[in-house]
């Protein structure tokens, strides 16, 4: 159960490196309105 | 008559206060998830709900919940008013603190679970229908399951379902309630339609903290002593606490695109429940693989009921009916007498029996809290009306309510 602990651990830190760089991903369309609404 | 631990009885005060606080604390968790409009009134059902119970638990709650058993289904009502609860031990619940001490550590338990429910009727239920819906649940769901899983001769006690401080009395009980409540009181106006987004997204995160910060209470607590045992729980809570914020968080932001803050706090909570059941029973390295759990199926589960067009409004079948069922279940796979001698080995230890209990336990708690939860609010639907008229829901529950507004900016 301890190796599966850290392999959890380790996916999530995995994810981490792997998932997209916020800075260059897309906004939602939502994200865009609800932005362009408090401007 | 059983001798008082000064040691015990400090902690088991301490954290009743500290379960105390979850309540408001949760208010400002679902206050800043609803819409400005209605802050004042989400916010109110916490704290309403906190001094409603407060003296129902103490005239006769108690009683039902943990008063001497009457056919494994309910503790009847020998201690009304507290009668014969006082400064002395019981033993059979807690042999080293007050009798007075027990009462007011389970009394928050009785507070915070109806008040869970109150997310997912947010936003268009009537104050008056929620007060008699919250005495009514109080006392013909919650005391009686509370008997069923820790009372004295308590049928799901008395079969050996494992449950160290609530996930099927407290969870499970306000996630299914929650679910039928939002089914039954239909959907907000504009949904679907219309921006029903958080309008306060900095308080949820600090209901969510300070939800943390008292569940060390409500699980660390659960151990009635002070000592190794409450220390493992207080570990394992904070533990998959942790895990399930982090596994919430990288689900939505592999799904989404960004690691959602929101979703960050969800997870926390989401892990915080599922660990309830197991906190007195199981290791840390479960408590890891619980939080991962709660994190990857309370947002699949979310996700699952808002594509059906559930408006369950602040989403508390996904984090606690969804995380209380899990916890349940993983109590019966993890749980080892090494951490608590009391307990029984679970299904990772070489005995499925223990799971195939818990599975009972939770179609038992699940079954009722559905079909009592649904005829109440049909009745009160006949006698006060549930939903507030469309022209109040417009308008906000704060001013149609209660005449109040929660910012003057």
């Amino acid at each position: 159960m301890e190796l599966l602990a850290f392999l959890s651990f380790a996916a999530l830190v995995v994810a981490w490196i792997v998932a997209p760089n916020t800075t260059q991903a897309p906004l939602s369309e939502t994200a865009v309105e609800a932005h362009a609404e408090a401007a | 008559m059983e001798k008082i631990d000064t040691g015990d009885t400090a902690w088991l005060l301490m954290s009743a206060a500290l379960v105390m606080l979850m309540t408001p604390a949760l208010g400002f968790f679902y206050g800043g998830l609803v819409r400005r409009k209605n802050v004042l009134a989400t916010i109110m059902h916490s704290f309403f709900i906190l001094c409603l119970i407060s003296v129902q638990w103490v005239l006769w709650g108690y009683s039902l919940a943990f008063g001497p058993d009457h056919g494994g289904l309910i503790g009847g009502f020998d201690w009304l008013a507290l009668r014969g609860v006082g400064q002395a031990p019981n033993p059979d619940y807690a042999p080293t603190v007050p009798a007075l001490g027990f009462m007011v550590f389970q009394m928050m338990f009785a507070v915070i679970t109806p008040a869970l429910i109150t997310g997912s009727f947010a936003e268009r239920k009537r104050f008056k229908a929620f007060v008699v819906f919250t005495l009514l649940w109080a006392t013909f769901v919650y005391d009686p399951v509370a008997h069923w899983v820790w009372g004295t001769g308590g049928w799901l006690r008395t079969l050996g379902a494992l449950d160290f401080a609530g996930g099927t009395v407290v969870h499970i009980t306000s996630g299914v309630s929650a679910l039928v409540a939002a089914l039954v009181l239909g959907r907000r106006r504009g949904y679907g339609r219309d921006s029903l987004e958080p309008h306060d997204a900095t308080m949820t995160v600090l209901g969510a903290s300070l939800l943390w910060f008292g569940w060390f209470g409500f699980n660390a607590g659960s151990a009635i002593t002070s000592g190794g045992l409450a220390a493992n729980a207080f570990v394992v809570t904070n533990t998959a606490a942790a895990m399930g914020a982090l596994t919430w968080m990288t689900v939505s932001w592999l799904h989404r695109g960004a690691p959602s803050v929101l979703g960050a706090a969800a997870g926390a909570v989401a892990g915080l429940v599922a660990i309830t059941p197991a906190s007195g029973y199981v290791d840390v390295s479960a408590s890891i693989l619980i939080g991962l759990g709660a994190g990857a199926f309370c947002y699949a589960g979310i996700q699952l009921t808002r594509r059906l067009h559930v408006d369950d409004a602040l989403d508390v079948f996904g984090v606690h009916g969804i995380g209380g069922v899990w916890g349940a279940l993983a109590t019966g796979v993890f749980a080892t007498v090494a951490v608590n001698a009391a307990a029984t080995d679970g299904a990772a230890y070489g005995n499925f029996a223990q799971l195939g209990i818990q599975a009972i336990a939770v179609l038992a708690a699940v079954t009722y809290s559905a079909v009592m939860t649904f005829a109440i609010l049909k009745l009160i639907d006949i006698f006060v009306g549930l939903r507030v008229p469309e022209h109040e829901e417009v308008l906000g529950l704060d001013a149609s309510q209660h005449r109040e507004a929660a910012y003057q900016i």
